[in-house]
């Protein structure tokens, strides 16, 4: 076990360091600069900036700053917010994105897999289309028309939630609702039908014929083996909705770190684009790291140590 | 063991999605009882209710950059700190700067040096005195290299300032200096008529200099924030909020009737105004998608904002190197159309280059005293296009692309200008569209034919606008070059008289109508709904928010 999470960890330096490295060569090929204004720029001005930032500097100078910035998790300041470090934002942003997403992925893991459940029991009855039509709803319609939809009924219409701005646990109902609607949906599907399958083994008849109690058999026998492809889409889910959602967090105001991503980009801030994308892609391998050690727990025929081996 | 947790875990998940259910029903029955009060949300208004207290709720859309005055130079940082700051001078409800910091003031007579006499009852609002020396070290700070800051280049006006921003100078040779504690004097390269305007704008704002050197990042949260304006920052939860109380402090306190000012910084203009419909905001923009329902209410303040949309050549490509073919594509543009069946913001049509709203000395706008230079006459513009076409010795006019930078409402404009086009000159142009930075990249370096352009005013004065099309300016971005335009620039920098200044000025703007390097399309306005008991708020044509007037009745 040992071995294998050292062999992984290795791995995960490397792929990090493709990731910056390729990140890098993207930022300075990408037309623009953090510092192109539309307004009068002068000369003087810019050039100032330009030293100021080390932009003035040769490339491979730039990458070994920036590789230097992440090896001492010092990301420098963001260009266009100069009285704030990378470090600050991501600091200041992701407890919020983390907040907002766990709760997301509680609600969505937990009514979605009931959903599937109950759809898969009750197969092809009238729970099961009521189930499988939120869960088409939930996958077709995008969260921001949701959350527009539910500011203007809840908070403008019957003015019973508030419509944006993040400062008190009310404020947080919306944007769960609308951010867990879409991966509730993929939840139900999948626990549907992979519970579909699984209750029509062998060793499920086997229960029923020994008369365990119709509940025991679905909990303890059919829904362990039925969450398999629900975890393997775990880790890339908590990747992305923990570290925050563009969308909803500038629908509703709240001031995550999902905005970062996009709007780095935009505006050419060389650190916070590093800085938003060594955040993401170590947690996003940690993430997937996490789900193939449950695979181990939750199925005893999975060994890690062999995978990929035999 | 095992299976009772995963029981109570499914017990946990029922009691959940019920307990989802009844909240929403459960706050119901709560908003009922408290609906005198109209709103469900927190503290500003339980404070209105019960103290009496003015409290305003506005948004800010973002984070400010910076609060450091030299530093954030965009309106979403000088928005916040024109109200919580003061210059020597600060515009008045008229527009017109206004005694401030400085209660009054001396010019020498070639007009280059300024004396100004702080008032004595100038605190900052931790009750140091405001001094000369604050001023002092706040300008070299926006002068210096060191610091970065894209605005230093308004501080180019005074003597020794562009060379030590450029690092040939040093900050001892910056023509500033405190005479005495209340005492300020300042010498400019050339006499500055609007000197006075340009010193409203918060990059010319003191800083408290012994606060500053103790503590570097004084400006970065509210604790350690000092200010000298109407206001004084009370808390700041950064990305999320911003409070402002009445500083007393303040020489003018008397005149400053809110209690409290509530910032929120949502970046989404639905939702601001979906905030505004469930009483969270005291005042919204309009959602573009709304603006044809929404513009005619009674609410609505329109209110003008000097800039100007407009339309780029590129002066060195075909076929817009010939005069003719850009005027005849220039008068082709039906101005009028557009703001009223595109934009529908209101806006003005733009018939000429400077926005209204700069009063010459004689005391007329000098948009109207220089008149309309730009008006729509398909006839013309068909004939300019024959003409020029055989001067060029053209068949067939060479392709034409015009290109905008990806956003919804510059499509729609592009597209209309497109059918104009074919309509009034039967010429098919191409449309193209780029990502912002790409496309101001593009623009800068004149990779692109024909494209879309804005300008806002930096400070109060045509010159800023006009100077930024002499040759070679970062603002040009034509390839244009005219050696008579050039001229009477740079006349118009020297000239003391300010008569003969404006004559120069309104000279350069027929050259512009004359060659037409670039042409308008329609100059900016503001444009907000205000709730019903909100008064007074000011928005200037040049210059930023001012809520040092404004009342809830």
């Amino acid at each position: 076990m040992l071995g294998y999470i050292l062999k992984r960890f290795a791995v995960m330096v490397v792929t990090l360091w493709i990731i910056i490295t390729l990140t890098f060569v993207l930022m300075v090929t990408l037309p623009g600069s953090p510092l192109n204004e539309e307004r009068t720029t002068n000369e003087t001005v810019q050039a100032n900036l330009e030293a100021h930032y080390n932009l003035d500097e040769p490339y491979y100078i730039q990458y070994l700053l920036y590789i230097k910035s992440i090896v001492t998790f010092d990301f420098g300041p963001s260009i266009k917010q100069p009285t704030e470090t990378v470090n600050d934002l991501l600091g200041r942003g992701f407890p919020i994105s983390f907040e907002l997403g766990m709760a997301t992925i509680i609600v969505a893991v937990i009514s979605g897999i009931i959903l599937g459940i109950f759809a898969a029991l009750k197969h092809n009855g009238i729970i099961d289309y009521l189930a499988m039509t939120i869960a088409v709803l939930g996958i077709s319609i995008p969260n921001f028309v949701l959350a527009t939809l539910l500011i203007q009924t809840l908070a403008v219409y019957w003015n019973i939630l508030p419509a944006a701005t993040w400062s008190s646990p009310v404020h947080m109902i919306m944007p769960t609702i609308a951010l867990a609607t879409g991966p509730m949906a993929i939840i139900a599907r999948l626990t549907r039908s992979t519970m579909l399958e699984v209750l029509t083994q062998d060793y499920i008849k086997m229960a029923r014929a020994k008369g365990l109690k119709p509940w025991k058999i679905i909990i303890k026998h059919a829904l362990k083996n039925a969450l398999m492809p629900v975890v393997t889409i775990m880790g890339t889910l908590l990747a992305g909705i923990l570290t925050g959602t563009f969308v909803i967090e500038q629908i509703f105001g709240i001031p995550g770190m999902g905005k970062y991503f996009v709007e780095s980009i935009n505006q050419r801030d060389y650190p916070v684009i590093m800085g938003t994308t060594v955040f993401y892609s170590a947690f996003l391998i940690v993430m997937l790291f996490l789900v193939d050690i449950a695979y181990g727990f939750l199925d005893p025929r999975i060994k890690l140590h062999t995978k990929g081996g035999d | 063991m095992k299976k009772k947790g995963f029981l109570l875990l499914m017990f946990a998940a029922f009691v959940l999605v019920l307990a989802a259910c009844t909240t929403s029903t459960g706050d119901d029955g709560s908003s009922e009882e408290e609906s005198s009060g109209s709103d469900s949300d927190t503290e500003a208004t339980e404070e209105t209710d019960s103290g009496d207290e003015k409290v305003l709720r506005m948004n800010n859309g973002e984070e400010p950059t910076s609060l450091n005055p030299p530093i954030g130079f965009d309106s979403v940082s000088w928005t916040v700190l024109n109200n919580l700051m003061e210059g020597l001078t600060r515009l008045g409800k008229d527009d017109m700067p206004q005694p401030a910091m400085a209660e009054d003031w001396d010019v020498s007579d070639d007009g280059k040096t300024y004396t100004f006499h702080l008032r004595e009852d100038a605190n900052w609002s931790n009750g140091d005195p405001v001094t000369a020396e604050d001023f002092v070290y706040a300008w070299k700070q926006l002068l210096d290299p060191e610091t970065g800051s894209s605005a230093a280049f308004l501080g180019y006006f005074i003597e020794g300032g562009e060379a030590f921003n450029a690092g040939d100078g040093s900050a001892d040779d910056v023509a500033v200096e405190a005479i005495d504690e209340k005492t300020f004097e300042v010498t400019l390269t050339a006499p500055t008529g609007f000197f006075l305007h340009v010193l409203t704008n918060p990059a010319f704002f003191p800083v408290n200099k012994e606060v500053a050197e103790e503590n570097p990042e004084w400006y970065s949260e509210a604790d350690s924030f000092v200010s000298n304006g109407p206001f004084k920052l009370t808390s700041w939860t950064h990305d999320q909020e911003l409070v402002f109380a009445r500083n007393e402090e303040y020489w003018d306190s008397d005149t400053v009737n809110l209690d409290k000012v509530h910032w929120a910084m949502v970046n989404d203009v639905n939702t601001e105004y979906q905030m505004f419909e469930s009483d969270e905001l005291d005042m919204t923009e309009i959602p573009s998608d709304l603006a044809d329902q929404l513009i005619d209410g009674d609410n609505v303040v329109i209110e003008e904002q000097a800039g100007l949309y407009f339309y780029r050549f590129n002066v060195t490509e075909e076929p817009f190197q010939n005069k003719k073919i850009r005027k005849a594509f220039a008068l082709a543009t039906n101005q009028e159309d557009i703001v009223d069946y595109v934009t529908k913001n209101k806006e003005k049509a733009a018939k000429a280059f400077v926005s209204p709203g700069f009063t010459t000395p004689s005391g007329d706008d000098f948009r109207e005293a220089n008149g309309e230079l730009v008006n729509f006459d398909p006839e013309k513009a068909k004939q300019l296009l024959e003409e020029g076409m055989e001067e060029e010795g053209y068949d067939e006019l060479p392709p034409v692309t015009l290109t905008y930078n990806t956003d919804e409402q510059h499509k729609a404009i592009a597209e209309t200008m497109q059918n104009m086009y074919s309509e009034n000159l039967g010429v098919d142009v191409e449309l193209a569209n780029t990502e912002w930075n790409v496309f101001l990249e593009d623009q800068k370096s004149l990779n692109m034919q024909f494209s879309r352009s804005s300008f806002i005013f930096d400070y109060g004065d045509p010159i800023n606008f006009l100077e930024s099309f002499i040759t070679d300016a970062s603002m040009n971005r034509t390839g244009w070059s005219n050696e008579e335009y050039d001229e009477l620039m740079a006349q118009a920098k020297q000239e003391t008289d300010e008569e003969k200044r404006w004559e120069l000025m309104s000279e350069a703007e027929k050259v512009l109508a004359d060659e037409m390097p670039f042409f308008p399309i329609h100059y900016y306005n503001q444009v907000y709904i205000y709730k019903d008991n909100v008064k007074d708020v000011v928005r200037h044509p040049v210059g930023y928010l001012e809520l040092k007037w404004t009342d809830i009745e």
